[in-house]
């Protein structure tokens, strides 16, 4: 995480002629604070209900698959928060951001996997060249559960090339590519995005007014 | 059971615990998101959204630091999350024109409501920034070092913030603090 989450940052750029010494805590305003957090109504018992079963149908209650199990491998952790892309896809796509994206991406494509996406129609496509011979990938995200039985990804061509089209509203969507069933994957070229608390991640964004 | 055994159980598959982890935290979380969101609405998306990016990612946590504060990281970047993306919305921070037309004239003293509708307005007018460090610094009594692992910000940087928020803060309740 970094501290340029939010543009106009006024905390990171103060002036050096302020005195923190003589800084002390306002009394008046931690009562203030913290009375305000007393007063403020407990959440009742189906509020909290509402947010465990949104959660766990989100991930379609698979925690075996998501985690791993205990007998079963712990690569997911690790390679599932490296590999966590995060798109904003705010219509209508612009084409030279695209075409930006697609030729940093093709720069790296014979030393690590990289990875596109695209509007066709009214779905976006997701490409993925690889530099190894794949038997299958899978295209996985909020969009489908995390399942990585739910978007196969199609062989284009010979030489390493996956693609899938996936219909998505105008929002912000998480994604990852699985391949050959266990190993998950980021795209290493694709714009960076501050920390969220998983690792690395990648970001994509396409906007502008439709 | 601990946080720890809880998210022991969590990886292992036990929504069972996830849910328990959820009881123990979303009041915390709840009242954090309100002070710094403004909307109940968005509140509650933003806590649902912290826990699912928490369940997500659950696998990252590692057990020598406290679920809380892990908890918190995540949350307060959804919260900035939700601001940025509200500003593109044009959205105004507080919603509730008739709780805010409606709540006692500058109150005297803290507000006798079931919330201090007045701070809560103040606060929406702060930077994001200083308004989740003194949030963390003064409602959740955190020590700079704390606030420093959750943000990523350097200490003298949180400082600040807390400092200028504070007399902003002030600046705008006014004589109700005294």
């Amino acid at each position: 995480m970094t501290d340029e989450r939010v543009p106009g940052d006024q905390g990171s750029n103060e002036p050096a002629d302020l005195d923190l010494r003589t800084f002390s805590d306002d009394a008046a305003l931690v009562a203030c604070l913290r009375a305000s957090y007393a007063r403020f109504p407990a959440p009742d018992a189906a509020q909290v209900a509402r947010c465990t079963t949104a959660v766990l149908a989100a991930t379609m209650h698979a925690p075996s698959r998501r985690f791993g199990g205990a007998a079963r491998p712990r690569w997911w952790w690790g390679a599932a928060a490296a590999a966590v892309l995060v798109v904003s896809v705010l219509r209508p796509w612009q084409p030279e951001v695209a075409v930006q994206q697609a030729d940093g991406a093709f720069v790296g494509a014979s030393a690590a996997p990289v990875g596109t996406t695209t509007e066709s129609g009214d779905a976006i496509r997701f490409d993925l060249t690889l530099p190894n011979s794949a038997q299958k990938v899978a295209l996985v995200g909020d969009f489908n559960g995390w399942d990585e039985h739910a978007t196969p990804m199609v062989r284009r061509r010979n030489d390493g090339a996956w693609s899938a089209k996936v219909p998505l509203l105008p929002g912000r969507h998480v994604y990852a590519f699985v391949v050959d069933g266990r190993t998950w994957l980021v795209d290493p070229l694709a714009p960076q995005v501050p920390d969220e608390g998983y690792g690395p991640a990648n970001a994509v964004v396409v906007e502008g007014p439709r | 059971m601990t946080d720890a055994e809880l998210v022991v159980r969590t990886r292992a598959g036990d929504p069972d615990a996830f849910g328990t982890l959820v009881s123990r935290y979303y009041d915390a979380c709840w009242r954090f998101a309100y002070h710094m969101l403004g909307e109940r609405a968005d509140a509650e998306d933003v806590v649902q959204d912290a826990f699912l990016r928490a369940y997500l990612a659950i696998g990252r946590y590692d057990e020598r630091d406290q679920f809380r504060g892990w908890l918190f990281r995540i949350l307060t970047n959804q919260c900035h999350n939700a601001l940025t993306s509200r500003g593109r919305r044009t959205r105004r921070f507080v919603q509730d024109e008739i709780a805010l037309e409606s709540a006692p004239a500058p109150p005297l003293g803290l507000a006798t409501g079931v919330e201090d509708a007045a701070l809560v307005h103040a606060l929406s007018q702060l930077d994001p920034l200083q308004r989740e460090a003194l949030l963390l610094k003064y409602a959740e009594g955190l020590e700079y070092g704390e606030m420093s692992a959750m943000t990523g910000a350097g200490e003298s940087a949180l400082k600040m913030r807390v400092k200028r928020g504070s007399e902003r803060l002030r600046a705008l309740l006014g004589r109700s603090l005294d």
